[in-house]
């Protein structure tokens, strides 16, 4: 009897922190996008769904829905499809490799909201520093104002992104890899594998667990990233590059809609957890077969 | 337990008591909006001298960039932590007043101390006849001409009405710069085009107080712009500089006009002491109407305060000549107090007379709630005219009509 109370006695402890850090906000949220709130977030009166269905009815928001999946996928996929090649190499052997793992880590220890503020500098039309290498390399012969139109601040914003979830990823990666004995690589070269066949039986097989916990990480810090898009054009010009996490600050913080922006915030919320059940249950599953 | 330790437990309870009462009982709480790195150090030398001359009384200050200013107060107020007095955004007073957190300080003026204020910038602070704030900072917006592309350019002296703008524009596009720097991103991206608005004598708002947005005047100024963008007569990539960027190109002589605030002329002093510029007053329309636009900010006190006597001796202290002028010289505003604005500081000075003489056609921020997001909905308007993404007559369109259901609402 006591042993199947115990497991529950002894996560009993975490459960109440988690209680206190996650449901007590969320369950404030739910209150709030249900109730007709004024600026200061002092509820009024109970509204139901309306604040969801206001959201829905914004073409802003939907777009920026969108932009959140297209800017989460194009990020972790990128990061993921960089990484396991950058992690590979500093796996291997070679002289300065301590040197060549910090300067890859090195992004990562710089606050994020630092790196925008640098690529925003750097970005800028007429003093920025990509457009005065670029024109000296001959490359173009007019400066590129980079973050006038969403059609060249967004992809440099993927870019900026996935720069900045490399290191996280390659760390994942370089963990995995060093749970991989030699002895397999040694054998199938006896065999005569070539290295491409020893990377797909061997290498991507054995690393697919730290991949999926790679993917669902990183999705959800990219899904909720908010400095590099609001550094740099602050979801504009007129909304264009919006993703959820920008979309509702300006909700709550400059128009004051606080009850359309905890709205916006539960259904992140859901979106990430319906993702990751999912995910995890996939994975799991494929590791069990 | 022996008496004797009773005592002195007692004893240590009651000094800490007595140490901890007086910080509660005279402590002033200020959020402060950092306007630049005078600022902070102004504000030190206020707590300096003030606790000298007022003793148990102590300032504790909040110094918060301006960028999340109204994020702080909100979540403060949410969560009833907010300070005692607050600087705010005059445009966003009525928000505070209709929540009720604003304290009315019709209680606490003397005669004598509303006469201290010059009536226009006193005046947004004032609503149904009661004043529930002070301002603490008071500026308009002129023209900025660089005097040396000018004479390159062959221009005499600076435009005077909207269409000689785009001609000198032209001249100054000819001898390789930009004509007019015009802002296209963050916040006053909306403020930026009812400079050409208000010169085609429409308003923010209708008489009947809907969206003038979608009047022809509006139309015709949405169209102006537009069409400078077109010629290349502003900097490439509008959408990409906000306020400060403009002016940076400015103060690097690459743009010959530009609107905005007196702090550029503080700026230029000091980064940029070689550069020669004018100022003068915003072009006006073709029936000659003109528009600049006025904002203070506001120093509050809010209702729940524990404190209101020693934090309104603080305000007291605050609109005197000699703090309103050291305040307003190092941020570079315009003076507030009627005998500030008598020092030769202020008489003697070309950028500030530009300034001044605008003042009565100032316009000041519609006192509505939900002006934010109406700033908001104009600038994203803007910017998609400036990209080409929409056409003027549809983007305009589209905006009124948000704009009108946000004014409805109330």
């Amino acid at each position: 009897m006591q042993s199947r109370i115990m497991p529950y006695l002894l996560t009993l402890p975490s459960l109440l922190l988690a209680a206190v850090v996650i449901f007590w906000p969320v369950w404030d949220l739910i209150q709030i996008s249900t109730h007709d709130v004024n600026r200061f977030g002092q509820l009024r009166e109970f509204s139901g769904l309306a604040n969801f269905t206001e959201l829905f009815a914004d073409p802003d928001f939907v777009a920026a829905l969108w932009r959140t999946g297209l800017w989460t996928v194009l990020v972790v996929g990128g990061a993921l499809l960089l990484s396991i090649p950058v992690a590979m190499i500093l796996n291997m052997d070679f002289y300065g490799r301590g040197l060549a793992r910090v300067i890859i880590m090195l992004p990562w220890a710089v606050s994020l909201t630092m790196t925008a503020v640098v690529w925003r500098w750097a970005l800028n039309g007429e003093s920025g520093m990509l457009n005065s290498a670029l024109m000296k390399l001959g490359l173009i012969s007019q400066n590129i104002q980079w973050l006038a139109s969403a059609e060249t601040a967004f992809p440099m914003q993927v870019l900026i992104g996935i720069l900045v979830t490399v290191p996280f990823t390659t760390t994942i990666f370089l963990g995995g890899l060093s749970s991989i004995p030699d002895d397999l690589y040694e054998a199938a070269a006896l065999e005569g594998a070539t290295p491409f066949q020893q990377f797909r039986e061997i290498t991507f097989p054995l690393l697919k667990p730290f991949i999926n916990i790679a993917i669902v990480l990183n999705t959800i810090y990219v899904f909720n990233s908010f400095p590099i898009i609001w550094v740099m054009t602050q979801g504009g010009p007129a909304n264009s590059t919006d993703i959820l996490v920008t979309h509702l600050y300006k909700l709550a913080f400059r128009i004051g809609k606080l009850g359309e922006a905890s709205a916006v915030s539960l259904v992140m919320f859901a979106i990430l957890l319906v993702f990751t059940m999912i995910y995890v249950r996939l994975a799991m599953r494929e590791q069990r077969a | 337990m022996s008496l004797a330790k009773w005592t002195v437990g007692l004893l240590a309870g009651m000094s800490m008591l007595a140490l901890a009462a007086p910080a509660d009982a005279g402590e002033v709480r200020v959020t402060v909006a950092e306007y630049s790195a005078k600022t902070g150090p102004y504000f030190e030398e206020v707590k300096k001298e003030f606790e000298a001359a007022n003793p148990g009384i102590t300032i504790k200050y909040e110094v918060v960039p301006w960028d999340v200013l109204l994020q702080k107060l909100t979540t403060d107020i949410t969560a009833g932590t907010n300070a005692d007095l607050s600087i705010i955004g005059t445009r966003w007073l009525i928000d505070f007043v209709q929540q009720d957190v604003a304290e009315p300080l019709d209680s606490y003026i003397k005669p004598e101390f509303k006469d201290r204020f010059i009536d226009t910038f006193l005046s947004p602070s004032i609503m149904d006849g009661h004043t529930y704030g002070l301002p603490i900072a008071a500026s308009a917006r002129a023209m900025y001409y660089n005097k040396e592309l000018f004479e390159k350019a062959g221009i005499a002296k600076p435009p005077a009405t909207w269409t000689e703008l785009q001609e000198d524009a032209r001249k100054i596009k000819a001898i390789g710069a930009f004509g007019f720097g015009l802002q296209g991103k963050e916040i006053e991206t909306d403020v930026y085009y009812y400079y050409a608005m208000w010169s085609q004598g429409t308003e923010i708002l209708n008489k009947d107080g809907t969206s003038g947005l979608s009047t022809p005047g509006a139309l015709e100024a949405a169209k102006l712009y537009k069409s400078m963008v077109d010629e290349g007569l502003t900097e490439p990539g509008v959408t990409s500089n906000n306020r400060e960027d403009v002016q940076n190109l400015f103060k690097q002589g690459k743009v010959g006009m530009m609107i905005t605030a007196p702090f550029l002329s503080n700026q230029i002093k000091e980064e940029a002491p070689n550069l020669k510029y004018g100022v003068a007053a915003i072009p006006a329309g073709p029936t000659g109407a003109r528009g600049t636009y006025g904002v203070t900010d506001s120093i509050i006190m809010f209702k729940n305060s524990k404190n209101k006597d020693e934090a309104w001796k603080l305000l007291d202290f605050l609109f005197t000549k000699e703090q309103r002028a050291k305040f307003t010289q190092g941020e570079g505003f315009l003076p507030v107090n009627k005998e500030e604005a008598k020092m030769d500081y202020y008489v003697n000075n070309a950028d500030l007379a530009a300034f001044t003489a605008l003042l009565p056609d100032a316009r000041f921020a519609p006192v509505i709630p939900g002006w934010e997001e109406i700033a908001q909905i104009t600038s994203d308007a803007m910017q998609k005219i400036y990209l080409g993404s929409a056409k003027p007559e549809d983007a305009l369109k589209e905006a009124a009509d948000k704009a009108n259901a946000v004014l409805k609402k109330k």
